[in-house]
Parts: structure tokens; C-alpha cells; sequence
């Protein structure tokens, strides 16, 4: 019986955790970074190195940033992640040191980087979608504060902050290279992202825009959204597909599909696979995938053979009843039968005992390994109780078999 | 000695009483084994395997200079850099490229309005590696044609050109010109990028012998990649040596995941199999029950008799250890081509290992044989419980 339990509950937290964390760990990827990038259609060409943009404010188009709740309207939108609208602006920058009467220091030009840290964005259904750079990109680190949307603190990269001695407290004054604004930013906190905005500063996107002379606008966006690894129909070109396929594809959260409905609700925009990211997450997502199901079915055959394996144990113990029985004119059919049911019934008593314990198991494991609890099922509670009958009866179909030739006499005399 | 004789001599009539208890005693830890085998070398080469897929999706490594770039044209390196790089790591290659990026005007070949665009050169070994695209034919393509280049989507539709036409590059009044070799598509940056032999990007920024940065793939696992680029930054004191942490830290997630996913299911499938052997060996202390009052009446002592039973249980265990485990080794080269479509190369430390927890399981399992020692043989021999 214990055994039954425990192999039971085994194999309902196998199933449980197996059945719940695919779609966790999808989400485990997007720590990887945003995988849909968004730049206006009619732009001349970006002058991007490693992540920044070199254009100078004046030149190519810009996107307005009013527009971004749209983007929890398309049909996957509960798929959107995370999003960030980025504005480069090439400033020349000053340092004022806080601590004296400190000297002025020039820097020299430096990429400032407007964003937005955490944004409530107004979605047109009414309610508002709470969203920033620090979602879309896990892997930066600020020590120190955050920026609050619309003021005038700054972060500043780890490479610059050493480079130029700049330490939080520190105040720069940063100017468009053409002079025309400028404004005295305060530093808050030190980034470290390993990428090229470690030798920048980064901005609310507003204080990016009054730099930029750009109210209300930016030149690119981040998207992090869930989607379905791409498969043969997915990388079919949407435009050859009949309607019913079409509407399969457009329903189905392939990236391409997630891009397409995006590039609907933004107009004017171009919508860009990073391939990077969307295959690599593709393919180890699919591995995985196959990896848990493995593990699911090993962690199920070993649950399989202990339960099995103890009710034939039990039907071995019991044999100067079973003896008993036949010595009192009990056919062998009815001792097998009366065997069975018992068997059954344990099943189901084990089983059911097994389920609660499993449960716990899961979420004790799936905290424990997936950082998260996955909801009991109903339905595994139906294949664990179908499992468990059908286990215990085979497992004691072959003792019971030869319980039913047994001899009750020298059972009885305990032989 | 005849002690001896005689105990080998029964345990082996204990073993062979009941061969159907023998059969699943063995088979429950037999197939323990197998999993735990399998699993534990699955993870092993999940580990190196998902380095191996993380790696697809680029350079994980940069070397840059100390004091970066006030804008596009900034700070750079020497190349000689790129030569001073280890070739490799804990045994496997090290691709490196050098990227120089100049922002140049580009026009196509006899136009005359230019726009300004990213050139970037590149050189070093492994371009396949650090970019994606069609690089290993482009490197090839390189070799007999210096002037081969190859053209981001975006830029290729910005200044309408397709593989086989020529493009103008030009910076400050130096020129030189190239043949699009093919058109890449990566969503990223290079989207937007010309590509060209490092020489040429020199040539068009002045900066002869100079480059932006260097992108590096290093396999390893995170911890080693942490080593790796902590000792290169000792060895080239001039140069800031970075990895990217959006890659780094995305893998390690992952794998203590996957590794903590697979302890997990061989610490539950060994618990089942101690409960499995433990049904088995409580059958074996009822049934065994008049010949250990026997024992005991002749005056065998109870440690003794339990040394019987354990002696059994460990030999059950290095059988079912030595076969599962063997069993599970092969299993798992299948299991890797399963999952990760590359079969998993069989660690023999797994092997020891892993027989040696069968053994421990099957002595832990040995537990109900405790019972024995409070059987009094008068009440056994009286035919009572």
C-alpha cells in the first residue's frame, strides 16, 4: 500500500510538473531578450553598431510612442511579453562632480539612450499594461536605482561610470551635439549589461525625447513575446497558404504570425525577426521539451514496476488465506475474484492517497527546480487512478494465478 | 573453510528458491539502475550539448578597447590582437573574428546619390560560427575574389541591389567598391551592415592595422567561460574582455533546470526501486521465517543469519547494478539522438557510479529482514506467526 501510494505519487508529480512547465520554460527563454524588433517602414538606413544607433536625431523616421498600448490588442496579445521603445541620441556631456565644488570635466560625445523602465502604458480596452526596458532585458543589471519615468536621473553604463570616475550622486550636463537643448541629468545607479550600453548613459525615453527635439517618438522597439518553436508549416510563406491555412498559421503563435499581427495594429511599420534568438530558442525549447517527456516516461515505468511489484508481494503474503478459503469450498475463480477486487480497491484507495501526495511532490519540485507551483489537474487524477488499477492487476495477475492452483493442505499445515 | 562453504552454499539456495521473487528483485533493480545510468549521463551531456546549441546563437565573448568610441568611428585596437587569442579552450576551437566599422556612404555602382551605411570588415577563423548566414561559402568566395561582400536585407532593399551587382563604398574621400556576394537576413543589426574583407573597411577609414572589436565563441560551460575570459583579460592588460551576459546567463538558467529536473527524477526512481526490492525482501523474511528458526535453534546467531540475507541483497544488488547500469549506458547514446539529435557520448565514470547506488539501494532495502531477528524458533517451530 505504501508503495502504491508512493509510486503514485511519483507518477502524478512526473506528469503534473511535466504537463505544466513547457510553458514555463518558454518563458524561462524570454530571460533570453526580445525577439521581435520594430522599426518605421520608410527609414533610411539605421547606422547601428552593437545595439546603438549613430544617426543623428534630424535624420530617418521615428515612430510615435502613443500608439505602443495597441500593441496588448492583437490577437496574441497575452503572448506579448514585455516591450521596449529605445531613442538614440548622440550627446556631448559634461561632468559636474557633486561631492566639491567639483570641476567641470568634458567627457566628450557619448550615446545617450532614451527607454522606459517600468511604464504603465494605457491599453485602448481601458486598462493599462505595466512594461519596461528591465523586463525585455533581464540580463541588465543596475546597481543603485532605476530611473523613475520623467525626471531627470540617469543611469550610466559600467564602462563609462569607470572610465569618466562618475559615481551615483554625480550630475551631467548633457547637450544635443547641434547645442539646440540640453539638460543636468543626475546618475542614480551604475547598468552593467556586458553589450554597448555599458559605455552609455540611459534616460527616461521622455527626457531622450526633449533632448532629441522628438516629443512622443522613438526609432525602435523591443518585443519579448511567447511563441511556438517554428515547424515546417510555419516556415511556409504565408502568402501561398489557402484561407483555412492561413487562419491555422494566423492562430497559431509562430513568431512570423506575432509579427504580421503586430505590424496590423502599428502602421507603417517593419517588424524583424531576430533570427538569433528565435531559432536558437526554437530549437533548445524543443530539446528540452523532449528531455522532460523522456524523464516524465522513465519516472512512470519505475513507478510502474515498484506498484506492480508490491501488489505482488501482497497477494504472496496472503496465502494461508487464500489456502483457508479453498479448504472451506472456494472455487479458484472466486478466490481470484475476491483477489482482484481487493486489489482493486486498493488501487483506488492508493491511488487516490498517491494523487494528494503527488500534488505536494510537484509543487515541492516544481518550486524547488522550476520556480514555480504547477495547478493540480483533474484529468491526471483519472490516469493515475486508471494507471494504478491497471498495474496492481497485472502485477498480481501471475501471484494470483498460482494462488488459485494452490494445494490447501499443506499451505494450512504451513508448509 | 567449511563455514564459508556453507554459507555461500546457502546463500545460494536462497537466491534460487523462488525464481520469480529472484526475477523481480532483479528486475526492479536492474531497471533502477538503467534510469539512473541513463539520466546521470544524459546529464553529463546535456550540459555540453546545450552549450553546444547556445553557441548557434553567436559570440559570446568581446574583446573591445579600454576607452570605447565617442561615436561610430571611435576608439580602436590593434589587430595583432586578434593573433595574441588562445586557439583554444578545454580542447575545442576558439572562432574569432575581427570587425572593424566604419560609417562610410554607399551608393550602387554607377549611381550617384550615396547614403551613409555601416561597413563592417571582418577577418579571422570561424565566421560560420560568429554570424549567421551563408559565411562558409562567402569565405570561400573570399579566397578568389577580394572584392566579394555580403549585403544586410535591410540595406540590400534600401539601396535595391541583389547578389551579383556591385556596390561604391566611399569615407572621406577614399573609394573602393564591391561585389555582393549574397544578401543575409538575422533580424539584427547586421541587417542593416555591409560586409567586406577587413582590409578594405582599413583602407576606407585610414585606421591601417586597426580594428573595433573582436567577437569570440567560446564553449564551455558558464563557469568556465567566467575563467576564460577573466584569464584573457589578465593576458591582454590593453583591452577590455567582456562576455555577453544576455547569452551567459539565459544557459545557466537553463541548465540547472534541466539538471535539477534530472536529480530529481533519479532520486525518485531510486526510491522506488528500494520500495520495490523492499516488498521483495519482506516476502523473503515470511517465507524464510521456519528455516531462520532453525538456524537460530541450532545456534546461529541473529547477526549471523542477517549476514546471510545481506549477502544475498548485495549480490542481487552488483547483478542487477552490473547489468542495468551497462543497459542503461547504451540507452542513453539512444536517449541523446533522441533528444538532442547527436548520440551521447557514454561517460565511464557514470558506470561505477552508478552500480555502486544500486548496491547502497539494495542494502537500504534489506530493511525488513530486521524482522528476523525477533523470530523465537520455539514459537516458529509450534507453527505460530
Amino acid at each position: 500500500m505504501a508503495a502504491l501510494a508512493l509510486g503514485m505519487a511519483v507518477a502524478t508529480a512526473a506528469l503534473s510538473v511535466s504537463l505544466d512547465v513547457g510553458d514555463r520554460l518558454a518563458q524561462e527563454f524570454r530571460s533570453l531578450g526580445a525577439n521581435l524588433l520594430v522599426t518605421p517602414q520608410a527609414d533610411s538606413l539605421p547606422l547601428e553598431i552593437g545595439g546603438v544607433d549613430y544617426r543623428p536625431a534630424n535624420a530617418g523616421a521615428y515612430l510615435p510612442e502613443a500608439d505602443l498600448g495597441k500593441l496588448k490588442t492583437i490577437f496574441w496579445r497575452f503572448n506579448i511579453m514585455s516591450f521596449a521603445p529605445i531613442l538614440d541620441v548622440p550627446v556631448d556631456a559634461v561632468a559636474v562632480n557633486n561631492s566639491a565644488v567639483g570641476p567641470l570635466r568634458a567627457i566628450g560625445r557619448t550615446t545617450l539612450i532614451g527607454t522606459w523602465h517600468d511604464r504603465e502604458v494605457p491599453v485602448p480596452d481601458g486598462t493599462t499594461y505595466e512594461t519596461g526596458i528591465e523586463k525585455t532585458n533581464p540580463w541588465w543589471h543596475v546597481e543603485g536605482k532605476w530611473f523613475k519615468d520623467n525626471s531627470t536621473d540617469c543611469v550610466v553604463g559600467a564602462g563609462f561610470a569607470k572610465r569618466y570616475g562618475v559615481k551615483v550622486g554625480d550630475v551631467l550636463n548633457v547637450a544635443a551635439t547641434d547645442k539646440s537643448t540640453g539638460m543636468a541629468l543626475t546618475v542614480v545607479g551604475i547598468l552593467t549589461t556586458g553589450g554597448p550600453e555599458d559605455d552609455a548613459i540611459v534616460v527616461s525615453l521622455a527626457m531622450a525625447q526633449q533632448l532629441a527635439n522628438k516629443p512622443g517618438q522613438y526609432r525602435r522597439l523591443y518585443v519579448s513575446a511567447l511563441t511556438k518553436p517554428e515547424d515546417a508549416f510555419a516556415r511556409k510563406d504565408p502568402k501561398t497558404m489557402t484561407p483555412a491555412e492561413f487562419d491555422t498559421w494566423y492562430c497559431t503563435p509562430y513568431i512570423s504570425a506575432i509579427a504580421l499581427q503586430i505590424s496590423e495594429e502599428l502602421k507603417g511599420t517593419d517588424v524583424r525577426v531576430i533570427r538569433r534568438v528565435a531559432e536558437g530558442e526554437g530549437n533548445i525549447l524543443t530539446r528540452v521539451r523532449t528531455l522532460l517527456w523522456l524523464v516524465t516516461f522513465a519516472a512512470l515505468l519505475a513507478a510502474a514496476l515498484a506498484v506492480g511489484a508490491s501488489a505482488a508481494a501482497s497477494v504472496i503474503e496472503r496465502r494461508t488465506e487464500i489456502g483457508l478459503m479453498k479448504a472451506l469450498g472456494a472455487s479458484s475463480g472466486l478466490v481470484g475474484v475476491l483477489l482482484a477486487a481487493e486489489q482493486l480497491l486498493l488501487a483506488f484507495v492508493g491511488g487516490g492517497i498517491g494523487y494528494a501526495l503527488g500534488i505536494v511532490l510537484a509543487r515541492l519540485l516544481g518550486e524547488r527546480i522550476f520556480g514555480f507551483a504547477p495547478a493540480p489537474k483533474l484529468f491526471v487524477l483519472l490516469i493515475i487512478l486508471g494507471l494504478a488499477a491497471v498495474i496492481t492487476l497485472l502485477g498480481s495477475a501471475f501471484p494470483l494465478r498460482r494462488a488459485s492452483r494452490y494445494d490447501p493442505a499443506p499451505i494450512l499445515r504451513g508448509e | 573453510m567449511p563455514t564459508t562453504a556453507m554459507f555461500w552454499r546457502i546463500v545460494r539456495r536462497l537466491l534460487t528458491a523462488n525464481y520469480a521473487r529472484l526475477f523481480v528483485i532483479l528486475l526492479a533493480l536492474g531497471a533502477g539502475a538503467a534510469v539512473t545510468s541513463a539520466l546521470l549521463n544524459l546529464q553529463i551531456d546535456a550540459k555540453r550539448r546545450l552549450t553546444t546549441e547556445f553557441r548557434a546563437l553567436g559570440a559570446n565573448v568581446i574583446v573591445a578597447p579600454r576607452e570605447s568610441g565617442t561615436d561610430g568611428n571611435g576608439a580602436t585596437l590593434d589587430e595583432a590582437v586578434l593573433g595574441q587569442l588562445p586557439a583554444h579552450h578545454e580542447g575545442k576551437l576558439v572562432p574569432a573574428v575581427a570587425f572593424l566599422y566604419v560609417i562610410g556612404e554607399i551608393a550602387k555602382a554607377g549611381e550617384i546619390h550615396f547614403e551613409p551605411a555601416v561597413i563592417a570588415g571582418t577577418e579571422g577563423h570561424g565566421l560560420t560560427e560568429i554570424r549567421p548566414g551563408r559565411r562558409s561559402e562567402y569565405v570561400a568566395a573570399l579566397e578568389s575574389d577580394p572584392e566579394a561582400c555580403e549585403v544586410g536585407a535591410k540595406a540590400a532593399t534600401q539601396f535595391a541591389v541583389h547578389a551579383g551587382d556591385s556596390l561604391q563604398l566611399r569615407n572621406e574621400g577614399r573609394t573602393a567598391s564591391c561585389k555582393v556576394f549574397a544578401v543575409v537576413a538575422t533580424g539584427g543589426a547586421e541587417d542593416t551592415q555591409i560586409f567586406t574583407r577587413l582590409s578594405t573597411a582599413q583602407a576606407l577609414a585610414n585606421l591601417p592595422g586597426r580594428i573595433s572589436l573582436i567577437q569570440l565563441s567560446v564553449t564551455g560551460t558558464p563557469d568556465s567561460l567566467i575563467r576564460f575570459i577573466a584569464r584573457l583579460g589578465q593576458s591582454l592588460p590593453g583591452v577590455d574582455v567582456r562576455g555577453i551576459k544576455q547569452l551567459a546567463e539565459a544557459e545557466g538558467r537553463i541548465y540547472n533546470r534541466i539538471s535539477g529536473l534530472l536529480s530529481a527524477t533519479v532520486i525518485l526512481v531510486l526510491i522506488l526501486t528500494s520500495l520495490c526490492v523492499m516488498a521483495g525482501m519482506s516476502n523473503v523474511a515470511i517465507e524464510r521465517k521456519n528455516d531462520v528458526g532453525l538456524m537460530k535453534a541450532i545456534g546461529g546467531s541473529v547477526r549471523r543469519v542477517v549476514r546471510l540475507f545481506l549477502a544475498e541483497a548485495i549480490l542481487m544488488g552488483i547483478v542487477g547494478g552490473l547489468v542495468g547500469s551497462a543497459i542503461g549506458l547504451l540507452v542513453s547514446i539512444w536517449l541523446g539522438k533522441a533528444v538532442f539529435g547527436v548520440a551521447a557520448q557514454p561517460r565511464w565514470i557514470v558506470y561505477p557510479f552508478s552500480v555502486a547506488i544500486t548496491v547502497v539501494v539494495s542494502i537500504a532495502s534489506a530493511f525488513p529482514l530486521r524482522r528476523l531477528a525477533s523470530i523465537r524458533p520455539a514459537s516458529v517451530f509450534r507453527g505460530e506467526a
